[in-house]
């Protein structure tokens, strides 16, 4: 048993494994969403007719309601805007019962919300993706391009949505971009009938999704991931049922800096592959948004901190009973120079002995931890090729860059944001990464084949960045640059030393690394804007 | 309207033609998810993709942002959305940390 037990390095889990192993077991792998959430699907039809029938008409189905289908966040979303504009009165508990109906019978495809995951996963300083200039217009000047992309409803609902639209919002046609064309009249014309096209309510994607067995969770999953600042980590997640697409979660992740993070928390999981939790890691009250594939055997997104979700990690699982031996989810660090030895984190499931890095990479050493990850030393011969060297099994990402010098290095974002914070409104943090690049097989930069190696460690600092940036002082007033990345953003409100001027500012950015004698820097840009008073999930 | 709007930039920008559209890195860094690009003047940057035409500090014009709807999306709507939000905190820069987020949390 022993040698099959994928936990038994795992002892913190070890006795609450047995407790939910039965349970997890007899659900079964496969369970349809229809029957775990039979019993909340009769509470939501109920709370429709009591909660929403004064308003919405019953006509096959609710009016306004049936007719369109969006993600949890999209369906909270608008159930917090029939509180404050309609005066709808939720409980907390309502609210979820009836987020988790609308997003199980009218949600989105996996392939459907696929190009606007980093949006659901609110990734910070994520750029918005829109399919037309116009529609980045039309629509995307207040909110992100992605808010719309992510529902999907006919023509005639669309031109609904614009009516309010210009009803609740009047400046929608006399701010800048609303002024300068008739912004109702092509909004409601043209624009709607090309929306009903681009994001129709009837689709072959969410039908066929419907209609398809869905993976439960349940079980073991291999973890790995990456918090900038803080580096990489692998560990584990453990899933046991609790009906109704709910979820009892374990976890244990271990980062390379050494720390450990375990946590327990209870997931959610909507339409069949949108997972949402909150878990306690550490003592880090967390959120995670995770997206299912539709075989159940990967999960990945992004998990962060409940009360400042610009700080979190990338989250990448496979689950250990369904992953082939010898699979390997994480190389750590994957970035080797030429000419040195390094020792190499392996986070995998099942792994083997030998590991082939291809010509002039010897393993040295091996070390193993556990069934499932091992540790390797290697030694790089200085006339070794660079780029990239890929292990296991090629649809797994798990691969290691040689380098002999790095040719650039990059800020990521490349244009950041912070905002300030005070009164009710909680402070934005920036994360910045020095992220290394070569020039590729041609030698200039900037071109298809150049490479991105990965985040450094750099020396990080602040500067102005422009004339009137230095004339108003904004790095010394806008906040604190601290030595792993992450910009703290100064208080809000008037700054009686800065002659009453709030705290914004216009700064640039400094990563300084070192590779061998030389350092190399690379520069981004931060605006440490405003606050914002409405902070919805998809921004 | 409740307040008299104050005289600042982006009163004067209302009554010019609208050439308010960035280019350049402007474009690129107002297409960061979360920022406006109602660049009249802007809420997180200006058309010419600075800091300049903001303005400041923001509490000063709060609520000629918010009387006028200017940014629903980052700020309350005074319009129609959230009419009372201001209710009892007559000067923003002198009450702005009473101002309560408009998001509930779930
Ligand atoms: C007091 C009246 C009232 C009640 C009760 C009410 N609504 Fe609404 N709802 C409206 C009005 C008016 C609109 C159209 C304007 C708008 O979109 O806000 C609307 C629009 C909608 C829309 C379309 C929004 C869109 O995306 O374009 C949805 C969906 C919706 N309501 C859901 C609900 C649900 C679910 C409930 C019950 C929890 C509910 N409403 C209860 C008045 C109400
Ligand atoms: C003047 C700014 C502005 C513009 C321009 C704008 N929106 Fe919005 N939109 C908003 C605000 C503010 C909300 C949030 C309403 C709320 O929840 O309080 C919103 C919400 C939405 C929602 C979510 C509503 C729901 O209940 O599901 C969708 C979808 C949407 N907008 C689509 C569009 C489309 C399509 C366009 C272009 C035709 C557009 N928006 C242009 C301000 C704008």
């Amino acid at each position: 048993m022993s040698a099959m037990n994928p936990m038994n390095h795992f002892p913190r889990l070890d006795r609450w494994r047995a407790l939910t192993r039965m349970a997890a077991f007899s659900v079964g792998l496969l369970a349809t969403l229809a029957a775990s959430a039979a019993g909340a699907a009769g509470d939501a039809a109920a709370l429709l007719q009591e909660k929403c029938g004064a308003c919405h008409l019953e006509e096959k189905g609710w009016q306004r309601i049936t007719n369109i289908r969006k993600t949890p966040e999209g369906w909270d979303m608008t159930l917090v805007r029939m509180g404050i504009w309609h005066k709808v009165e939720l409980s907390r508990a309502e609210r979820k019962t009836l987020v988790k109906y609308l997003a199980d019978h009218q949600g989105l495809a996996p392939e459907e919300s696929q190009p606007h995951r980093a949006l659901i996963e609110r990734q910070p300083n994520s750029v918005d993706v829109s399919p037309s200039e116009e529609l980045t217009q039309m629509c995307g000047r207040c909110h992100s391009v992605g808010r719309v992309a992510l529902q999907r409803r006919d023509a005639d609902e669309w031109r609904k949505l614009i009516h309010t639209h210009v009803g609740q919002f009047p400046s929608i046609e006399y701010s800048s971009l609303g002024r300068d064309r008739n912004w109702f009249e092509l909004a409601q014309g043209d624009l709607s009938r090309r929306l009903g096209e681009l994001y129709p309510l009837r689709a072959d994607a969410w039908r066929k999704w419907q209609a398809a067995r869905h993976a439960a969770p349940t079980g073991t999953w291999r973890v790995a991931g990456h918090r900038p600042g803080w580096g990489r980590y692998a560990g584990y997640m453990e899933v046991a049922a609790l009906g109704g697409d709910r979820y009892d979660v374990r976890y244990e992740l271990n980062f390379d800096a050494g720390n450990t993070l375990t946590g327990r928390g209870e997931s959610v999981v909507y339409a069949g592959y949108e997972w949402r939790g909150a878990a306690q890691l550490g003592n880090l009250d967390t959120l995670s948004v995770f997206a299912m594939s539709p075989d159940g055997k990967r999960m990945a997104g992004r998990w962060f901190l409940r009360k400042a979700d610009e700080i979190g990690a990338r989250f990448e699982a496979i689950r250990v009973e369904a992953a082939p031996a010898g699979t390997i989810l994480s190389l750590s660090p994957s970035l080797l120079k030429a000419g040195e030895t390094t020792e190499i984190r392996v986070a995998g499931v099942r792994l083997g002995d030998r590991f082939d890095f291809g010509p002039g990479i010897e393993v040295d050493k091996m070390t193993r931890i556990s069934e499932h990850e091992v540790r390797l030393v290697v030694s790089v011969a200085g006339d070794a090729s660079v780029g990239w060297r890929t292990l296991g099994k090629p649809d797994v990402a798990a691969r290691v860059a040689v380098y002999r010098q790095i040719d650039r290095v990059r800020v990521e974002p490349e244009f950041g944001y912070a905002r300030l914070g005070g009164g009710t409104v909680a402070p934005v943090t920036a994360q910045f990464e020095a992220i290394a690049w070569l020039d590729g097989p041609d030698g200039k930069p900037d071109t298809d084949d150049d490479v991105r190696l990965g985040p450094m460690d750099a020396q990080w600092s602040v500067d102005n960045h422009d004339e009137r940036a230095r004339a108003d002082e904004d790095a010394r007033f806008a906040g604190v640059m601290e030595p792993h990345g992450q910009f703290i953003p100064a208080p809000a409100g008037p700054n009686p030393a800065r002659n009453d001027l709030s705290n914004t500012g216009d700064l640039s950015v400094v990563a300084k690394v070192v590779d061998g004698a030389r350092t190399v820097t690379g520069t981004g840009r931060l605006v440490v804007a405003a606050q914002r008073w409405n902070t919805p999930p998809l921004r | 309207m409740k307040r008299l709007l104050p005289l600042n930039e982006k009163a004067r920008s209302l009554a010019a033609p609208a050439a308010s559209q960035p280019s350049g890195e402007a474009a690129l860094m107002s297409n960061v998810v979360g920022c406006t690009t109602t660049f009249d003047p802007g809420w997180e940057l200006d058309a010419f993709g600075g800091m300049a035409n903001l303005c400041q500090p923001i509490e000063a014009d709060l609520y000629g942002c918010t009387d006028t709807c200017w940014w629903p999306a980052q700020l309350a709507d005074l319009v129609n959305t959230s009419p009372e939000w201001s209710d009892g905190k007559n000067s923003a820069i002198r009450d702005w940390r009473e101002l309560q987020i408009l998001f509930p949390e779930d």
